[in-house]
């Protein structure tokens, strides 16, 4: 006697597994220009490293004799590979199985999924499409579980602060998975396949007499601009380089340190364009995305939201091979100001930083708080305090370069605790612009004055005179007033030098990162 | 190839220097616009001919505004 006939129910299973929702249900599926999970985990790892968990997980159908007349595979599909030659664990909804909408051992890998990269404390990989319960009879009705079991998001909470979390929105992404996809450091939809959906139409048409198409609801041209995701790609390719490259720039855990790569680009580049980029007219605009360029290792600006909050902008990048936070603000978008949103997506961004132990790199042009009407109706006063003291409570090393403006209570943002502070002679900073300070403050001599529109002009120069870095660099209240081309040298040696501290903030975050 | 040049934002365009069939260099500056009280240039993103120019002095556009196409 042998198990060999054991052995070979098992290796039914699992063939059985992987054909999925069968020949008929991966083709519709390819029809519609979508991949399935499978094709989807073997696109987002390195080539030819997933190794499957629970490969027998489904509803078997036997006869007699113990052989296997159906088997519907649990669709939701997990294991562990390599991303960039790290382990990780990576799973997702199968589509071609009921939608996506999980069978009874399919919700079980779904939440066993973040326990997964817990205990191996590697980053977790969420591939979504699929919807969450569904009303209709299941093949096998099984007893409801206790309402008074452990919450079933505290393992998704606990993740946030543990292990990278990353997640693409691939197809319809509705109910539960869309509350996962959005729990996590970085998200990314694709914007050809991809909708994100609390409910769908059929759902909100009942309810809300709305008549909506799946992507006019939650396709891209929603989601991407509202902070839903960080990221909108082309298609589902796009979604995984995404999810590689933000992966790279993380370390696998909070006990790790961020992974250094090795860089051709040298630390002591001093591009000439830095001179010139910022124009001495005050009001003419500048391109902040091509300083960034100019500052950072060639090529390595990874930006994060670019869709939302646009005034910020946020994203990861590299120093002489070493990964930061990079924060700066677009004077072309709302002149830079610290909006709701804005404000939103800067909190989250520097949660990040705090949680993997990513220094920050801040470039400053910030006029303060977006104002007006909109500004006040979108509670931007409480956003905007929200990031201001997130920074002021950070513990990463933080570097701060005054390129431009630097105003109002919306500037404590961008300067993190014992933080270095470098200004290029384009730095202006005060209590707020002088456009608007000297119209408030010398209203009664500007009235009074023979030529009031001459006597505000006056004003405004010998304001704006005050507000210029150099008393500040000779008073040491800022660390050095720099030429623009030394920006690059001089973050790198900074970094360089933050080593001893980093090893000694290693761990968990004193909060937990919120999605 | 056609290259787009679309507004980031609304905004009022406060000087064009380009017309119909002109030869711009990659960098060159096509038109500035007025946006929340900033000057917000716009730089030909590659070398070409302006076509299809649909903005003037004075207009206010929207986001995402084609406002002229490099062919």
């Amino acid at each position: 006697m042998s198990w060999r006939e054991e052995a070979d129910r098992i290796r039914a299973r699992r063939e059985a597994a992987t054909a999925q929702g069968g020949p008929e249900g991966v083709e519709k599926q390819h029809q519609k220009g979508r991949l399935t999970i499978r094709e989807r985990i073997d696109a987002v790892l390195d080539p030819g490293s997933f190794d499957e968990v629970g490969r027998t997980a489904g509803d078997a159908e036997v006869g007699a004799n113990e052989e296997l007349l159906s088997f519907d595979p649990a669709n939701f599909v997990l294991g562990f590979g390599t991303v960039g030659g790290r382990p990780v664990v990576v799973g997702g909804e199968d589509f071609t199985l009921r939608g996506g909408s999980p069978t009874l051992a399919g919700l079980r890998k779904s939440v066993y999924a973040e326990s997964l990269a817990l205990e191996s404390r590697i980053p977790l990989i969420r591939l979504h499409e699929g919807s969450g319960g569904s009303v209709g009879t299941p093949k096998r009705p099984t007893p409801p579980s206790a309402v008074f079991d452990a919450p079933r998001f505290r393992s998704v909470a606990e993740t946030l602060a543990a292990v990278p979390v990353a997640s693409a929105a691939l197809g319809a992404v509705a109910g539960l998975p869309a509350a996962r996809l959005v729990s996590s450091h970085f998200s990314v939809m694709s914007k050809s396949t991809a909708q994100i959906l609390v409910a769908g139409p059929a759902v909100v048409q009942r309810a809300m007499g709305e008549n909506l198409s799946k992507e006019d609801l939650g396709g891209a041209q929603v989601h991407a601009k509202n902070g839903t995701v960080d990221n909108a790609a082309e298609d589902e390719a796009g979604c995984f380089a995404d999810i590689r490259t933000f992966l790279g720039y993380l370390p696998s855990n909070v006990w790790e340190l961020p992974p250094v790569q090795p860089c051709d680009d040298p630390l002591d580049r001093a591009d000439d364009a830095l001179v010139d980029i910022v124009p001495r007219e005050r009001r003419r605009a500048f391109d902040m995305r091509r300083l960034i360029g100019h500052v950072v290792d060639q090529g390595s600006f990874f930006e994060m939201g670019r869709g939302y909050g646009r005034s910020q902008i946020t994203g990861l990048a590299r120093l002489d091979g070493r990964p930061v936070g990079l924060w700066a603000n677009d004077g072309r978008f709302l002149a830079g100001s610290m909006t709701a949103d804005g404000a939103q997506k800067a909190r989250r961004f520097l949660e990040l930083c705090e949680t993997f132990h990513l220094p920050v790199v801040s470039l400053i042009d910030e006029p303060g708080f977006w104002i007006g009407s909109q500004a006040e109706k979108e509670a931007t006063i409480r956003h905007g305090s929200n990031v201001v003291l997130t920074a002021a409570m950070m513990s990463v090393p933080w570097a701060s370069v005054m390129i431009r403006r630097s105003f109002g209570v919306a500037q404590a943002a961008h300067y993190g605790p014992g933080g270095y502070v470098l200004a290029w002679p384009s730095a202006e900073t005060g209590p707020l612009p002088v456009e608007g300070g000297v119209a408030i403050a010398y209203r009664r001599e500007i009235e009074a004055a023979p030529d009031p529109e001459a006597r505000r002009r006056e004003l405004e120069e010998q304001m704006a005179a005050k507000q210029s870095p150099f008393p500040r660099a000779e008073a040491f209240a800022i660390h050095d007033l720099i030429d623009p081309r030394e920006t690059r040298p001089m973050l790198c040696r900074w970094l360089a030098r933050q080593g001893p501290k980093l090893a000694t903030l290693l761990g968990p975050p004193r909060f937990l990162p919120r999605p | 190839m056609a290259t787009k040049v679309q507004t980031e934002t609304g905004g009022a365009i406060w000087k064009c220097f380009v017309r119909n069939g002109q030869a711009v260099a990659a960098g060159e500056e096509l038109f500035i616009m007025e946006v929340m009280k900033m000057e917000v240039p716009y730089e030909a993103p590659v070398a070409g001919i302006v076509t299809d120019l649909s903005i003037a002095e004075g207009d206010v556009v929207p986001e995402d505004h084609v406002a002229l196409v490099l062919t």
